[in-house]
């Protein structure tokens, strides 16, 4: 191939900047406001941040204390948010775990034992997808209720794993389905066990998939702001989706937007580190068709 | 190693997962169904089943007529921007260039930012309280746009900025790894059979990435379909461009009618099973048994 004319480079390079302008500057906006001051806020320019400062973020961690008057509570609420951290915390890295033992057993059986009908119990878990959330939660919340996990953080554990694991099954069992017979069948000849066989052989070779379900599991569980405001009432009890929700706007413009960074930063760093992974497993699970 | 062995273990291990959507599901939906046909209300104390009438009330009103076009077009629109702007992405970085990572990450980032806060972020940005530096210039821009198309219609442009951004990059990912896992021999045989990009792209990209552009078509329309917390938070519960999510969460909520709020949010489904069994055979094509 000829090398490209300098018009074809300029070309290309402006689509590039364009894309990294359009994804980027909602994200950076957003940086930007948090790290201002209340001054900078209203009279600043508000695309830039002059005086940084981490006030906002600090202001997240203090718990209710020297209030002085009406006013004053009216003024400066207080939130836990190290109670929603942690909570957090805890939401995300459960709902990844149930997620990938289930989906990983479930694509198991389907792309590798392949039951009776196999490709139909594929597409009947992936058709749960067709069921709108809207005001399944007013069900889901006596269900909830019957288990005597409302108002806990158990009640998302439930939830949201049946959020991602119908593309989890999906891709996973469609990755198991394509590896070779013969990489198990030499375990096997050898002695191992079934069980054996897929710790030792199979499940180190599938790293990129799980990685894949994984971060895709943590898109889904990142993003809902329904179920959490729903199920998590209590303060201690929320989370830090939850908990922003309660936020007063007017009031509490820059505490808001610092907090939607503090979840939003390490989720990002964390997909970033294994986006490359993301789209290696996609494509493993992809191949020869969808 | 018995065949029905084999299977029993295949239902042993199929039980977490399907213990997991039972639960979350099963009863719910049930649940959905059945209150679809009566009139059960928080606020009476007697339930009585009322056949149809949910349903056919429901198909008489103009309401519902209206918060289906709204819908329909909500998901059309998102739709095609997604896939428009996913396709591209995916396509500015096939091919190897100097900072290709970064301008991955770039496209990978606006799906990574986890939504149920950045919608927040994005509500406060584009309807921001009075105070901040930008809002004389948003609220132009909102009073511009409400004044052309109706009070209302910047909260609805903003859902769709805000669904697209964050779907083109999900799309955008997930076509390129579909582009990686085409043999890549297929399209250099196209590179010899036509000079054109314009036809190759027709002829050649679209067809070959077929499955995958019907896989992220599914995904983006339940997302559109589905995405009450987006319209509920980025207009901040005053709806005016109904969709029948929305339109069923207040029906439900706010009037306690949940017989025809469940009926409503139910007329998706035919809708969206259709469009999946149509889409499973372009995504999931009976293949030969491999030995």
């Amino acid at each position: 191939m000829s090398p490209r004319p300098w018009w074809a480079k300029l070309g290309h390079g402006s689509l590039l900047l364009l894309a990294i302008v359009y994804c980027l500057f909602p994200i950076y906006f957003m940086l930007v406001q948090s790290l201002k001051t209340p001054e900078e806020d209203v009279f600043g320019n508000p695309f830039i941040v002059m005086n940084p400062t981490l006030e906002n973020f600090e202001e997240l961690f203090e718990r209710q204390s020297e209030v002085r008057g009406f006013v004053g509570v009216a003024l400066r609420r207080s939130y836990p948010f190290l109670d929603w951290l942690v909570n957090t915390l805890v939401v995300f890295a459960g709902s990844v775990l149930v997620t990938l033992v289930a989906s990983v057993a479930a694509g198991y059986a389907l792309g590798r034992l392949r039951p009776p009908g196999f490709r139909w119990w594929r597409r009947a878990i992936f058709a749960t997808y067709v069921v709108p959330q809207t005001i399944l939660f007013i069900p889901l919340f006596q269900v909830v209720h019957a288990l005597a996990l409302d108002d806990s953080l158990l009640a998302l554990l439930l939830v949201y794993p049946s959020m991602a694991l119908p593309f989890c099954v999906w891709m996973l069992s469609g990755y198991f389905q394509h590896l070779p017979r013969e990489i198990e069948d030499a375990a096997l000849v050898e002695g191992a066990s079934r069980a054996s066989a897929f710790f030792r052989i199979i499940l180190p070779m599938s790293r990129p998939v799980l990685v894949a379900a994984g971060i895709f599991t943590l898109g889904i569980v990142a993003s809902d702001f329904m179920i959490a405001s729903v199920f998590l009432l209590s303060p201690h009890n929320q989370t830090i989706t939850a908990g922003l929700g309660t936020f007063d706007v007017a009031l509490d413009e820059l505490g808001a937007v610092a907090g939607v960074n503090l979840l939003a930063i390490p989720v990002m760093m964390i997909s970033a580190v294994f986006a490359r992974g993301f789209v290696r497993g996609l494509t493993a699970s992809m191949l020869e068709g969808a | 190693m018995g065949r029905a062995r084999d299977t029993r273990l295949a239902y042993l291990l199929l039980a977490p997962a399907l213990l997991l959507l039972l639960t979350a599901l099963a009863y719910p939906i049930g649940w959905e169904v059945w209150t679809s046909f009566t009139d059960l209300s928080p606020l009476k104390d007697a339930t009585a089943h009322v056949g149809l009438t949910n349903y056919s009330r429901l198909l008489a009103g103009a309401d519902f007529w209206q918060a289906a076009f709204v819908t329909v077009g909500y998901a059309v629109v998102t739709s095609v921007a997604k896939l428009a702007l996913g396709l591209s992405f995916a396509l500015l970085l096939v091919r190897p260039f100097r900072g290709r990572v970064f301008v991955f990450l770039a496209v990978f980032l606006p799906w990574a930012y986890p939504a149920g806060v950045s919608v927040i972020g994005w509500y406060w940005t584009l309807n921001p309280p009075t105070t901040t530096s930008y809002a004389p210039f948003m609220g132009h821009l909102k009073y511009v746009v409400d004044g052309t198309f109706g009070t209302g219609a910047w909260a609805f442009v903003s859902v769709i900025l805000f669904n697209i951004w964050r779907g083109s990059s999900f799309i955008g990912v997930l076509l390129l790894a579909g582009i990686n896992a085409v043999p890549p021999e297929l399209f250099e045989c196209a590179l010899l059979e036509s000079k054109s990009p314009w036809r190759r792209f027709w002829m050649v990209t679209v067809p070959l990435l077929k499955p995958f552009l019907a896989l992220a078509v599914f995904l983006s329309l339940t997302s559109a379909f589905a995405d009450l917390a987006n319209v509920w938070m980025l207009t901040a519960g005053r709806i005016v461009f109904p969709i029948i999510g929305t339109q069923a969460y207040f029906l439900a909520i706010k009037a306690g009618q949940y017989g025809p709020a469940s009926a409503l949010s139910l007329t998706l489904v035919p809708v969206l099973l259709g469009i999946l069994l149509v889409l499973f055979r372009v995504f999931d094509p009976p293949r030969q048994e491999t030995a």
